[in-house]
């Protein structure tokens, strides 16, 4: 081997491997970028926590999350319970209600009166699982779903509580949870991002609350762990398409003479950086035709098209997205990210609620039976979840149609389906009033836990060297897997 | 043995290093103890397992009833050795479940550590530097200043040798790089190469100290450091104005303000006796923390947590320790106690800031109004050409005027053909934030009973279907008996023309601040943003001169359409499409009306109509159509003047004069008038402070006072308890820190690396500096210097360190050696950070406009990226929808790039800028095709690509000087052989495909705003494009070599 050759192949892996200003040695196997090398490089880095990944056969090779955006009222589509009609209207018992603190929306309110679901519904599945009528597609999916109906969270108000349940901590800086699994686990994709997220809008209240790229950041990490967003419109990924007065196979004969200058010049300095580059840009050129036959829908069957709902030809709707995400699943991306916003009814539940759940619910459960159908579920995690619940009592006046529910962090619902998850079963019991948790509370540390624990991955051993800390994606306190839901 | 501990000892506290080769407590021992023992053996008393400290030697080495955990010399002794080798699960350390384990490497270190008396030792970076006596070395002829001496000799030590110096062209290119985040012109190449006077370098680094580019170029670091962004952060993230601190930054670099003086006056500029405007603004340094007006977020908790970032912005940017981690529990590796935190916390904790505050485009106050410390010499020159513009539209090229007037007369000619309405059917209304007071009548009007101050509503509708294609779309606002004096909408607008009818003034109206649509084959609640229609033309039957229907195209909240409060009946705005509408593919349109104004300038009462046909209305005011029926000979003098004023001040012919004019207006005011700035000052009854239980605002524990950490040095004698007194602490010339952390600063932001690899913790966890003495004679003699930056910036750029080749020869094995290039046997090489890609390919292209400062501004970004995210229509607050600038503000330095940290520039985040939420003194430099994708596909550099094929042009009329030109000019150098012939088959290739493809050639030379030269032929253009294009995607251009 001659010696550039050799330097080449050092400097190239560890390249891939990383490098910062700083050199603390980060490991920047960019999500965008790992897919030429060897998978077992990503688990000899030596920074990968204690221990090589995956820690233990995974049972999820990719995970989609469906994420609600704005606070899912638990309350009215999961967790009723008949006690809640008895108290409809009744003030919540202070010793229920508890010195917990409220969000500035409700905390001056002189009566705190209960509100019992809005809409009946119904016991589904070989468990009879409650699930609200305004769901009848999740209901017809109760038995590949698992309800965790106590998961609950510090955080009261939206940046903290949305940023905490996607980066595990309230405050900003912290690495996304697709961006971790980026990072820990790398690419089995060689033309597509490994971290995709897709944001939609819900037509129950627009615009939602705001969200932001720090829920699909890289955080610490290098910044080619960060999600890539995947876009409707005419450039689903920013800046893919070529400028006008260009076309394909002139861009392939201009980087060509690219590659052949690099080439030159790389040898001539010994600047091995400049192959990765090269890499770069043969990806870049390869993405410009993934991305589009990846958001080509025409080629669906009308019947999967149809089980979608009528929204899927939308493109950026929710049915659309959950169609892409399928498509990226099997694909092989490791992550896909959904957020729908608009979840936040603090005003005029009763008009904005029936229509965030129309948005949803059929593509939802269209998308798990449909991995299902095509033998996905088996090693992709599927998890639908929300930044936090909505409060039993009502915000405003009982009765007024502008009457909403407020923020709600100390019990809500989470649920998972797929790859190492037991369907068809609920874990947790919150309260007669839906209110404290009562038996097996899941903080999102847990749920975290348990999601890496599905691909494989002890939370507590996969770390990253950060501010002198190992930094975790379950943070600094105890997290534990929630053994009662796995398979 | 003993006397040897006892030396290292004073050794180690004398000099803060020992000698390099024996085994070291700092450097080999502490970090195994820290890294696998401190966390529940070290500082922080709350965790402490048996009582026991392995951080300190009192603990460690005491009597634990007969026996130690340490007992120098004894191995067998020492409870730790034979805990670390335990095999018992029980006993066994690191125990098994914190996942840590020391390799047999770690433990002989221990051993070996043990055995020659486990010397302990204080943590280097908090004993004082001192310079020590620069090193002799073999290689004498080398060193050119004291730099060189310590990496000599360290060189020396590792078996390496220093490369060759690198040639004149590296040199100037890295240099201008490095100084001015810009790359030098091929004639500036040219005449530093050519260049025999022995101290040309020396003088090449005086005149680029002297740039004004410099202090740009420093500043960009600094703002990373101080997370500085123009909103504010958090869900809303509305903007802020602090730009006003960001050119302070600049002019305290390029005035080369001494260090301490740059700290002191930011942290305490205000205390300062009789603090000038300048001094005030500089303490928006710590308001550059993000703060929220989510509602409903509760006022103690986000104080809490602005203090905290600031304590912790402190820690990282200016000590170089990572406070923030002692926010809940006291510091697990370095002494910070969690009441040392909170006494930090104190110092800011006096500001009368508030917890829910800075919404609707104001400042979160405090904050005052402040003219800029820029120099403000440009002002003639922008007066000069203010005055030629002004000229210029006064007196149009009569061709302009002709041709527009016969652009005019044929849509008028045309207007109203074929022309009809057709109503349409609404489906649904629907608006964010409430629930009632809005309603659909009759399925054709919405009505608004309830008016918010404003509003946002979509409307969702079924399009009738005639046959014919619908060619806009109408909204009509039909007087409304429950508005005031009914009118069309509720709130009220001062009269217009006075004196015509006193009353209308109480007549009730509205401002459409935004009006837009789309279309689908399903219904949809709210218009999709990704499919907005294309607006040829907005007209309406009435305007008020300040609210001009075409505004309602430009969605914030600063404009829109409000009709002439003296009309009478409905009024309408009719939107005519670039693109008719096919019923029968998508009959479902949804409009979004966006009534923005505070004051409930809310409609009414309103219906849509479906447009077939040409608009009946025309966007010209009546006086103007009333000339343009005039044949041209017939009209009066002031009727001509009427005419050419209008064209003037509307033509499209003459808009890039109107945008040159509009940003240099706006300059003028930036240099010559006061704009708010957001500042710290002493609040007057200052909130008091406690230490808070596990960090949480809502469990306060014991009360503190400001202070600084114990572990560290006492503040003056004379110091006050008060931001100034830990100004004056921070700036001590004894201080351990300060200076230690701002030299591995700029050493990093000129090696790519630090001597301190982890430039925000100096602290137990931090990495030992590859060159101890070097950092502490660098720190030191900044101090002796005066705190002198651009002296450190001189002593290091001149050192023969610096001027290294980085290249590396084909059978150099330092590669293999020295792959990360610790030890600096080349020189520097990395990429470029972000903004400097961009401010390059501008420079190169001719695209770059220089100035310094100003609020920042909106280049091109694909597509409105914030709104898709934000709470547009929701919030008064400003930055929830984007709006691209015009003319000059596309090329400025991307450091003036609009900073929305919720939604940063995606073609900077691309290339690892830092979104700005939180302090970050180090950035990652990672290669990903997003990169290549921006490089090759953003306009921005599609269209410098353009624009530095006309310079390449013009520069000669040989292809190949052009293309040794063009290599020159972007990357510093002339071609070898082979790149040249590679060069000049793809231009080849090029012309070939544009002469054959005339549409494609025409549509590559169209990207962007920027005019193009008419005189070259356009296959000549693009071919000269995409050899600029590939020039300016080579590796080397974004590298600093």
């Amino acid at each position: 081997m001659n010696p550039l050759q050799d330097k080449e192949c050092h400097e190239t892996r560890r390249t891939f491997l990383g490098k910062t200003a700083g050199g603390i040695g980060q490991i920047a196997l960019g999500s965008l970028l790992s897919a030429s090398m060897p998978h077992a490089v990503h688990a000899a880095a030596d920074n990968l926590g204690s221990g090589k990944l995956p820690h233990f056969a995974p049972k999820a090779k990719r995970i989609v999350c469906l994420f609600q955006a704005g606070g899912m009222s638990h309350v009215d589509l999961f967790d009723n319970k008949p006690s809640l009609a008895k108290f409809n209207g009744h003030e919540i018992p202070p010793s229920v209600k508890g010195d917990q603190r409220l969000t500035g929306m409700t905390s001056g309110q002189s009566a705190y009166p209960v509100v019992a679901p809005l809409w009946q519904g119904r016991l589904c599945g070989q468990q009879g699982t409650w699930i609200s009528d305004q769901l009848p597609y999740t209901q017809s999916i109760a038995d590949q779903i698992c309800l965790v109906k106590t998961v609950y969270t510090e955080a009261i108000n939206h940046d903290p509580a949305i940023t905490f349940m996607n980066t595990g901590n309230q405050q900003p800086g912290y690495a996304s949870m697709g961006a971790w699994l980026s990072y820990g686990l790398g690419s089995e994709n060689k033309n597509l991002p490994t971290f995709i997220a897709m944001v939609s809008q819900g037509s129950g209240k627009n615009p939602g609350q705001p969200i932001f790229s720090r829920l699909w950041g890289s955080g610490f990490l290098p910044s080619s762990h960060q999600g890539v967003g995947l876009r409707a419109g005419s450039n689903p990924v920013l800046y893919l398409n070529d400028p006008p007065g260009i076309n394909r196979s002139q861009r392939r004969e201009l980087l060509d003479d690219l590659a052949k200058l690099n080439h030159l010049r790389a040898k001539e300095l010994g600047d091995t950086e400049t192959l990765t580059r090269i890499n770069a840009y043969e990806m870049a050129f390869r993405m410009q035709s993934s991305v589009p036959e990846l958001t080509d829908i025409s080629q669906e069957s009308p019947a999967t098209l149809a089980d979608y709902g009528p929204e899927v030809h939308k493109a950026g709707s929710y049915a659309a997205n959950c169609l892409l995400a399928r498509r990226l699943l099997e694909r092989n991306v490791r992550f896909v990210q959904l957020y729908h916003r608009g979840w936040d009814q603090h005003i005029a539940i009763s008009r904005q609620l029936p229509n965030q759940c129309r948005d949803i619910d059929q593509p939802t459960a269209a998308l798990v039976r449909d991995l299902k159908q095509r033998g996905l579920l088996e090693d992709t995690l599927v998890v639908f979840a929300t930044e936090f619940g909505r409060t039993v009592f009502s915000q405003g006046t009982l009765g007024d149609p502008r009457m909403g529910r407020d923020h709600h962090g100390r019990c809500f619902t989470v649920w998972l389906a797929g790859a190492g998850i037991k369907s068809g079963m609920e874990y947790g019991k919150t309260d007669d009033f839906c209110y404290n948790i009562a038996e097996n509370p899941v903080h999102l540390r847990d749920l975290h836990a348990t999601i890496l624990h599905c691909l494989g991955i002890d939370h507590a051993r996969f770390t990253y060297p950060f501010r002198g800390l190992d930094a975790k994606l379950t943070g600094v306190e105890e997290a534990n897997v929630v053994r009662g839901i796995l398979a | 043995m003993r006397v040897l501990t006892c030396f290292l000892i004073v050794l180690i506290c004398q000099h803060g290093f020992a000698a390099q080769n024996a085994q070291e407590y700092n450097r080999d021992v502490r970090p195994i103890l820290s890294e696998n023992c401190f966390v529940c053996h070290g500082f922080d008393e709350a965790a402490r397992e048996a009582d026991l400290r392995l951080d300190v030697a009192e603990s460690a080495l005491a009597d634990r009833g007969g026996y130690a955990a340490i007992v120098p010399g004894d191995l067998e002794a020492s409870e730790l050795w034979r805990r670390i080798n335990s095999e018992d699960e029980f006993e066994k350390m690191p125990p098994p479940d914190s996942h840590r384990e020391l390799s047999a490497e770690q433990k002989e270190t221990l051993r070996q550590w043990i055995l020659h008396g486990a010397p302990y030792a204080k943590h280097w970076s908090f004993i004082r530097p001192k310079k020590s006596p620069i090193p002799q070395v073999a290689n004498g002829e080398w060193p050119r200043n004291e730099i060189d001496h310590f990496v000599a000799a360290k060189l020396d030590q590792e078996g390496l040798e220093p490369s060759p110096i690198a040639d004149r062209h590296m040199l100037i290119r890295r240099l201008t790089l490095d100084l001015t985040g810009l790359p030098p012109s091929a004639e500036e190449v040219e005449e530093f190469a050519n260049d025999d006077d022995p101290k040309a370098y020396e003088g090449l680094v005086e005149r680029l100290l002297a740039s004004p580019h410099f202090g740009e170029r420093m500043a960009l670091e600094w703002l990373d450091a101080a997370r500085y962004a123009d909103t504010n952060g958090y869900s809303i993230d509305g903007g802020r104005h602090l730009w006003l601190w960001r050119d302070w930054v600049i002019n305290a670099f390029n005035e080369n303000m001494p260090y301490d003086q740059f700290i002191v006056e930011q942290i305490a500029g205000d205390l300062l006796p009789h603090p000038t405007d300048a001094q005030l603004i500089a303490t928006g340094f710590q308001r550059n923390n993000m703060v929220t007006h989510e509602g409903g977020t509760i006022p103690e908790e986000n104080l809490a947590n602005y203090n905290a970032d600031r304590v912790k912005t402190l820690g990282e940017a200016v000590l170089g320790l990572t406070l923030g981690c002692a926010q809940c529990h006291d510091h697990k590796y370095d002494p910070i106690t969690q009441r040392d935190y909170y006494r930090m916390f104190a110092y800011f904790n006096t500001l009368s800031d508030v917890g829910l505050d800075g919404g609707g485009g104001v400042n979160p106050r405090p904050f005052i109004e402040a003219k800029t410390v820029l120099a403000t010499g440009e002002l003639p020159s922008l007066q000069e050409r203010i005055a030629a513009i002004h000229e210029e539209l006064r007196h149009l090229k009569p061709d302009v005027l002709a041709k527009w007037e016969e652009n005019q007369q044929a849509l008028l000619r045309q207007r109203g053909q074929d022309f009809a309405l057709h109503s349409i059917k609404l489906l649904k209304v629907s608006t964010p934030n409430s629930g009632a007071g809005f309603d659909i009548e009759e399925d054709r009007f919405v009505t608004i009973s309830q008016p918010p101050n404003f509003g946002a509503y979509d409307v969702s509708m079924r399009l009738p279907d005639g046959g014919l294609p619908i060619t806009g779309l109408r909204v009509v606002f039909h007087p409304d008996p429950a508005a005031p004096e009914e009118g069309w909408g509720y709130g009220t607008l001062p009269q217009q023309k006075p004196g015509l009818d006193s009353d209308a003034i109480g007549k009730g109206t509205f401002v459409l601040t935004a009006l837009a649509a789309s279309v689908g084959s399903v219904p949809g609640d709210q218009v999709d943003l990704h499919r907005l229609f294309e607006i040829q033309r907005v007209t309406a039957n009435s305007w008020r001169e300040d609210y001009l229907p075409k505004q309602v195209l430009d969605a914030r909240r600063i404009n829109g359409w409000s009709p002439e409060i003296e009309s009478m009946g409905p009024v309408h705005i009719t939107l005519t499409l670039a693109e008719p509408i096919d019923v029968g593919q998508t009959p479902y349109l949804t409009s979004h009306v966006n009534f923005g104004h505070p004051g409930k300038l809310v409609g009414g009462r309103f219906e849509f109509y479906a447009m077939t046909g040409i608009d009946e209305d025309s966007d010209l005011p009546g006086e103007v159509l009333a000339v343009l029926k005039t044949p041209f000979g017939k009209r009066s003098p002031q009727q001509s003047e009427l005419l050419q004023r209008y064209c003037a001040d509307h033509a499209e012919a003459t808009e890039p004069l109107r945008i040159e004019l509009e940003n240099l207006e706006e300059r003028v005011r930036v240099l010559t008038e006061k704009f708010p700035t957001m500042v710290m000052d002493e609040s007057v009854e200052p909130r008091e402070t406690r230490i808070l239980i596990r960090g949480n605002y809502a469990s306060p524990g014991e009360k503190v006072t400001p202070g600084t950490p114990a572990a560290l040095l006492p503040p003056p004698a004379n110091a006050n308890a008060n931001r100034l007194g830990l100004a004056e602490w921070l700036t001590m010339p004894t201080h351990p820190l300060t200076a230690r952390v701002a030299v591995n600063r700029i050493w990093q932001m000129l090696f790519g690396s630090g001597i301190v690899s982890t430039a925000a913790d100096f602290g137990s966890q931090g990495t030992w500096p590859t060159h101890p003495d070097l950092l502490d004679w660098l720190a030191v003699d900044f101090v002796e210097s005066g705190w002198d930056t651009k002296a450190l910036v001189r002593k290091i750029v001149t050192s023969a360190t610096y001027r290294q080749t980085s290249a590396t020869s084909q059978t150099s094995t330092v590669l293999e050696l020295d792959p990360d290039n610790q030890f600096l046997a080349r020189g520097p090489r990395f990429r470029l950070p972000a903004e400097f890609i961009r401010d390059a390919t501008l420079k190169t292209s001719g695209l770059l406009v220089p100035r310094i400062g100003g609020p920042s501004v909106n280049p091109y970004t694909p597509g409105d990226l914030w709104r898709e995210v934000s709470h547009y229509g929701s919030t008064p607050s400003t930055a929830q929808t984007f709006f691209q600038d015009h003319g000059e503000k596309l090329y400025r330095r991307s450091l003036y790039t609009y900073w929305k940290r919720t939604v940063p520039p995606p073609n900077m985040v691309a290339f690892d800028a830092p979104p700005r939420e939180t302090c970050s003194v180090q950035r990652a430099t990672t290669t990903t095709p997003l990169q290549a994708l921006v490089l090759l596909n953003d306009v921005q550099f599609v269209e410098a690509s353009r624009n530095f094929a006309e310079r390449i042009l013009a520069h000669s009329d040989h292809d190949k000087e052009r293309i040794h030109w063009a290599f020159k000019e972007c990357i510093s150098r002339m071609p070898a052989t082979k790149e040249f012939d590679i060069v000049t088959n793809t231009l080849e290739r090029e012309r070939k495909r544009y002469d054959a493809d005339e549409a494609a050639a025409q549509s590559y030379v169209s990207n962007g705003e920027s005019p193009r030269n008419e005189e070259i032929p356009p296959a000549e253009l693009a071919a000269w494009s995409q050899v600029a294009a590939l020039l300016m995607n080579l590796s080397e251009t974004v590298t600093c070599n």
